[in-house]
């Protein structure tokens, strides 16, 4: 080549290359020198987003640069000196307060990025990125399907929450939360805990068991030796939807797989725990663990031999017989004491008043103290209270509220005193101001939880006003109008002005069990109560987590947002990642979805809890050769179209967002299958009372083959451990049980033939 | 002895001559061991192996070697020894497989960058086409690449064929395989836009000749061989029609109107009868139209509106709105995907055409058909002895007389409930049938219903098994599986 071509050649390649160069927009985002290690994590996040928003070439630096492109500017006045020199023009934020506005900074125009404190201006960095499209999903991010202009010019968006304390319940340690994140291992705990910070949940609530996995400790010699792990379910064989487990032959939680002794599964356990605490931390978020004060492992029954193990296979403080023992204060204390010194890094405990043992009635001693504390009798007598609790229309949080099916008024009076004396107990451990004293000088925050709804227009009186009250309403998420109704009387009940109450929130109706359930007009109903009675927040709580994206998007945008509605968050969550068109059929979708779970909750409460009698009792429920009451009919032909229109909006969601969408085409076939098969389940049994093992054949053939297509269905989805679960739990409690009924129906049909 | 005439002797070279032709030619094709493409030797998925195979056997059981592949539901096939097989190895890398068919051992593998993928609709996979090979070359469909050819020798590409992307109304995605025939790579596409039969020069690449099939919608079928009348032609299954093309030149030769609207199925050929089983959702008045309605009207207005249909489709739209209104409707829905000429609805048959027939053949080739008495979700058939064979979802199995389509039984259960997505094949006197819940369930072939066990490989499977050399080759949703009797 000679030297005037090459010069030309290395011309056409230097242009080329700054051309290719120019492409990329340069964003200059600019942090204080000594910025908190969340706000550098916010940078880091506004970065990642950039990248793959606008393909942009993001440097982060303490320093205004001398010339910029876009200029962002995060951080806080009390962190970043460029934004403390805009002076008075700087909104007054609460610690939970963010903005995004565009600024001019001596003539060049800036974006401030800014919050409160800095788990704040982690979230403003994150609004920005829900500014251009992307949205937080439980099960990650979804970029927008076109692409926006980079544009920092017009921006100006202020945000202060009006439910401030917004709580995720991270892990629900009991047998019914088992298919919930009961079998995430740490790294799924993790993934999960970074996108409830993109959604701004403030506080993790883990809810602790006396036989769990995460303590031990000991107590006048004996030392606890319980420690349960999620129930590992065999999957290898003939199992539906198998392909949700790729290869494995067991399901169980990844953290204590091959956990075999007491020590590793401790190990195990606290490993877990101190890292999900820690992962909550890094994204702003405070930890809460739930531990019962007079629940303890049945080893401790050896203090005394007279008591009986309660129907969790505990023991509880009524079980001790002297009301002057000392010992269950003692024992309580180290209860308390191992999560503390296991988990110095918790910031909250929170007492359960919850205690389900049918003991011996020591609440009117309890009472006395109480009133001698607080002056209560004045107020109420205990027999008032116990009239109201057998009374009661609705029940905060037993299982059975009197009104609906399963209606205990016994149930309302044991649990009424339960709570007196769970509450005198719990004063009496309080008085000891070393029980939560966490290192570095820090006390663990206190919340009571679970106390009965007749004890709420009291709780002023009861509970300090240093004390955080979390006030169950977790049937309140139910679509039905009779629930919601008394849920709201309740509510109106609670002094939530003068008392510190969050609300717990069930994001699934409580009966909905291995069945889809997205309540977001109850919860939109429930939140404008909760505003407009002054409560701190909420804390959520849940069954499954797949159902959860759109309940946790709405609850975030609401909490900052009073105006916010199911449909217009719905269309804000979608149209950005799916594409015009789709909000609308997945709206309808879920408004089948909420009539189909109340429809349930208000006929039959144990429908479709995952219980080893989930489906095979089915048949030995059949009176006089019913056939299934008319509702179940009306509700699997809810899910049914409503699966029809979530495959509507799957078609129609083309460039991206079936992550979404064809998640729940999958899951209302499941649940249209699930209530095919207990359908066909039922017909078999009255066939089978009849004599009729042909039909009864045939029938159970149909079932078999409606639950394996509907997990199936299912497994083609699954993304989450919780989906696995109930997965397995349908096939250990449902298609084996089925099979082998069949396999015996078989026989007899065949003796018949003969 | 008597001495060889002359004449003779020349008539005994050139007989000599003819046997090495023939065995010349062969090396250039599949041997009649092999299982050259999807479901062996013309898609019989009949292998006529001679050698005992394995009835009981399971993923860890009369296992002779396996591979992790990653995910995929093509088939393997098998030719001189080696088995070809296709995953998706990481999000967008797609791999063929080469291995040593009696040790497993890994010949070679050859990576390809797909691009931006496609929608495709689960348990469909992006590696879903089984290849095809002829002792030189595998040649392998991959939506976003075409086809291509690589030397079976060591997986260097001999040739590419760019094809147009696949487009589907209903985002079902692609899943065609190409077959060999003679020195032609034949593969057929019907999606919803452009629907075409392609016979690609298996030695250059170059295409031979192409065939518009403008009256079909998206469908699966292979094309298969059915010499009859004298002659060989390529019949393919398509949305209401069973046609016969020249191999020559793809024209077409007759038509049998006697299909439904969507074949996910293919057709078998023996003896110059080809034999179908196809179900197509709803009854024969179910028209395209009747799905779009249901699936694509978004807004369930009864109409179709232009962001309601994949871009893919926007130009056909246009031309479909005659009146410019901006919604296609009534009458111009009934055209707008779906021929005028072919408005074939839903329905399930099976049933046995003739061939070797010229033209309109509906009225005078159909030896038996029976309709709407099927299973539905049915499987392709497999034809071996006297019996046609099929399963349905369910594990539901039916048999029939292969030559008069009497019943030798019907819905009767094979004890492995779920979905069959794999076609049933057979050798050594027994029927495979694999489910989609990863069990091969094994019944003996015959008129009676008769299950001799049901073998647990460990994980979902969608592909169908190929059988070559005494060894059953099974690909599950993630690894490939060698089963034999003299496995360890």
């Amino acid at each position: 080549m000679s030297t005037p071509l090459r010069y030309f050649a290395a011309l056409v390649i230097g242009l080329l290359l700054s051309a290719t160069a120019s492409a990329a927009p340069r964003v200059d985002v600019v942090i204080g020198p000594a910025a908190p290690k969340l706000e550098r994590f916010a940078a880091d996040e506004l970065a990642a987003q950039f990248k793959k928003l606008f393909d942009a070439e993001v440097r982060i630096a303490d320093k205004i640069p001398a010339e910029s492109q876009h200029l962002i500017l995060l951080g806080s006045p009390a962190t970043n000196p460029a934004i403390k020199s805009l002076g008075d023009a700087f909104p007054k934020l609460s610690d939970q307060g963010h903005l995004l506005r565009s600024i001019k900074l001596k003539d060049r125009p800036a974006l401030v990025v800014s919050g409160g404190s800095p788990v704040a201006t982690l979230w403003a960095a994150y609004e920005l990125g829900h500014h251009f499209g992307v949205r937080y999903f439980l099960f990650g991010d979804l970029y927008p399907v076109t692409k926006s202009e980079l544009k920092l010019d017009g921006v100006d968006s202020v945000l202060e929450p009006s439910l401030r304390m917004r709580t995720w319940k991270a892990i629900a340690n009991d047998e019914d939360g088992w298919i919930g994140t009961g079998y995430f291992g740490l790294d799924e705990h993790q993934a999960l805990l970074r996108q409830l910070a993109k959604l701004k949940f403030n506080r993790v609530f883990i809810v602790t068991d006396p036989n769990d996995s995460f303590v031990t400790y000991e107590f006048k010699g004996i030392h606890k030796s319980t420690a349960t792990i999620p129930m590992e379910f065999s999957v290898s064989g003939d199992t539906s939807g198998r392909g949700a487990f790729r290869g494995a032959r067991s399901f169980e939680n990844p953290d204590y797989a091959g956990r075999e002794t007491h020590a590793d599964r401790i190990a195990a356990g606290a490993r877990l725990l101190r890292g999900i605490i820690e992962c909550a931390h890094n994204v702003g978020m405070t930890v809460a663990l739930e531990i019962s004060p007079v629940r303890f492992p049945k080893e401790f029954s050896e203090l005394d031999q007279n008591v009986n193990l309660g129907k969790y296979r505990t023991l509880s403080i009524r079980s001790f017989t002297d009301p002057g023992d000392t010992v269950p204060i003692q024992l309580s204390k180290a209860q308390i004491r191992a999560y503390v010194t296991t988990f110095p890094s918790l910031d909250a405990i929170n007492f359960s008043m919850a205690d389900w043992q049918e003991g011996h009635n020591r609440s009117e001693a309890a009472w006395k103290r109480l009133d001698a504390q607080t002056g209560i009798g004045r107020q109420v007598s205990l027999k008032q209270l116990i009239v109201a609790a057998r009374d009661r229309a609705i029940s905060a949080w037993t299982t059975k509220p009197p009104m609906f099916p399963g209606i205990n008024p016994d149930e309302g009076e044991s649990t009424i005193q339960n709570n007196v004396t769970a509450l005198d107990f719990t004063r009496a451990l309080l008085a000891d101001r070393d029980l939560l004293r966490l290192p570095a000088e820090r006390t663990a925050m206190v919340g009571i939880t679970h106390l009965d709804s007749s004890l709420f227009p009291y709780l002023d009186k009861l509970i300090p006003a240093t004390i955080a009250t979390e006030i169950p309403v977790y049937f309140a998420s139910s679509a039905s109008g009779k629930r919601f109704a008394e849920t709201k009387k309740m509510i109106a009940t609670i002094p939530a002005d003068r008392v510190s109450c969050d609300a717990g929130l069930s994001l699934q109706d409580p009966h909905a069990g291995v069945l889809p359930s997205v309540p977001t007009s109850a919860l939109h109903r429930l939140l404008e109560e909760l505003r407009s009675r002054q409560f701190r927040g909420f804390s959520a709580s849940f069954d499954t987590v797949g159902d959860l994206d759109f309940s946790a998007y709405f609850l975030s945008r609401a909490s900052f947002d009073v105006k916010v509605s199911p449909q217009t968050a719905l269309n804000e969550l979608l149209t950005p990642v799916c594409g015009e068109g789709v909000a609308e059929r997945v709206q309808r979708a879920f408004e089948m979805i909420e009539q189909a779970a109340a429809l349930i909750d208000e006929n039959d409460a144990n429908f479709s809890v995952p219980l080893p009698s989930v489906v095979a009792s089915h048949p030995v429920d059949v009176e006089d050769g019913a056939p299934l009451p008319e509702w179940v009919g009306k509700a699997r032909d809810l899910y049914l179209n409503a699966m029809n229109e979530m495959y509507r909006a799957n078609t129609r969601a083309r460039e991206g967002g079936r992550a979404f969408t064809l998640y729940f085409a999958r899951r209302f076939e499941f649940a249209a299958e699930y209530m095919n098969c207990l359908e066909a389940v039922r017909k078999a049994g009255v066939a089978k009372k009849k004599g009729d093992h042909e039909t009864q054949v045939a029938e159970l053939e149909k079932a078999i083959e409606s639950l394996h297509g509907g997990l199936n269905a299912m497994a083609a989805v699954a993304r989450s451990s919780s989906d696995r679960a109930i997965i397995a739990v349908l096939n250990e409690y449902g298609y084996r049980p089925l099979k082998k009924e069949l396999e015996a129906a078989e026989k007899n049909a065949e003796k018949g033939r003969k | 002895m008597h001495e060889t005439s002359f004449c003779g002797r020349r008539l005994l070279l050139f007989a000599g001559a003819l046997i090495l032709l023939s065995l010349a030619a062969n090396r250039s094709n599949a041997r009649a061991e092999d299982w050259p493409q999807f479901r062996g030797v013309n898609s019989s998925g009949v292998a006529p192996s001679t050698y005992s195979l394995p009835t009981e056997f399971s993923h860890t059981d009369k296992v002779k070697w396996s591979q992790k592949l990653g995910d995929g539901i093509g088939s393997p096939i098998i030719v001189d020894g080696r088995v070809f097989t296709t995953a998706m190895t990481s999000e967008q890398k797609f791999s063929v497989f080469c291995f040593d068919a009696a040790t497993g051992k890994h010949r070679w593998q050859r990576d390809f960058d797909t691009g931006k993928l496609p929608r495709i609709t689960p348990p469909n996979s992006h590696a879903s086409s089984t290849p095809a090979a002829d002792g030189k070359r595998v040649y392998v469909h991959f939506s976003t690449l075409g086809l291509l050819a690589l030397n079976a020798a060591d997986g260097k590409m001999a040739w590419e064929y760019k094809l147009p992307s696949p487009a589907y109304l209903m985002d079902w995605g692609a899943a065609m395989s190409p077959v060999v025939y003679k020195d032609l790579v034949l593969f057929n596409q019907d999606d919803d836009l452009n629907p075409m039969l392609f016979a690609v020069d298996a030695n250059t690449g170059k295409l031979r000749w192409q065939t518009e099939r403008p009256d079909m919608l998206a469908g699966y079928a292979v094309p298969v061989i059915c010499e009859a009348n004298g002659r060989a032609d390529i019949v393919v299954a398509g949305t209401g029609k069973l046609k016969g093309y020249d191999p020559e030149n793809g024209k077409e030769r007759w038509t049998c109107n006697t299909l439904p609207r969507t074949l996910m199925t293919s057709p078998v050929v023996r003896d110059g009868i080809i034999y179908i089983s196809v179900q197509s959702y709803g009854d024969a008045t179910r028209t395209l139209k009747f799905a779009l309605l249901e699936w694509l009207d978004t807004n369930q207005d009864g109409k179709l509106a232009r962001p309601e249909l994949p871009k893919e489709f926007w130009k056909r739209f246009d031309e479909s709105d005659k009146d410019s209104n901006g919604v296609i409707e009534d009458d111009e829905l009934d055209t707008a995907f779906q021929s005028r000429d072919n408005q074939a609805g839903g329905g399930t048959t099976i049933q046995a055409v003739r061939g070797g027939g010229t033209g309109d053949v509906t009225a005078s080739h159909v030896l038996w058909n029976i309709k709407n008495r099927s299973p539905s979700n049915i499987s392709s058939p497999v034809v071996v002895g006297e019996q046609l064979f099929v399963v349905k979802k369910g594990g539901l199995s039916s048999s029939f007389d292969a030559a008069t389509g009497k019943t030798h039984w019907e819905l009767a259960r094979i004890k492995n409930i779920g979905d069959y997505y794999a076609s049933p094949v057979a050798a050594d006197g027994k029927i495979y049938v694999t489910g989609e819940n990863g069990f091969v369930v094994v019944l003996e072939q015959g008129p009676k219903v008769n299950v001799l066990a049901k073998n647990d490989m460990g994980e979902p499977c969608l592909a169908t098994p190929a059988i070559a050399d005494g060894r059953i080759f099974i690909r599950t949703r993630e690894t490939l599986f060698c089963i034999s009797e003299n496995a360890k």
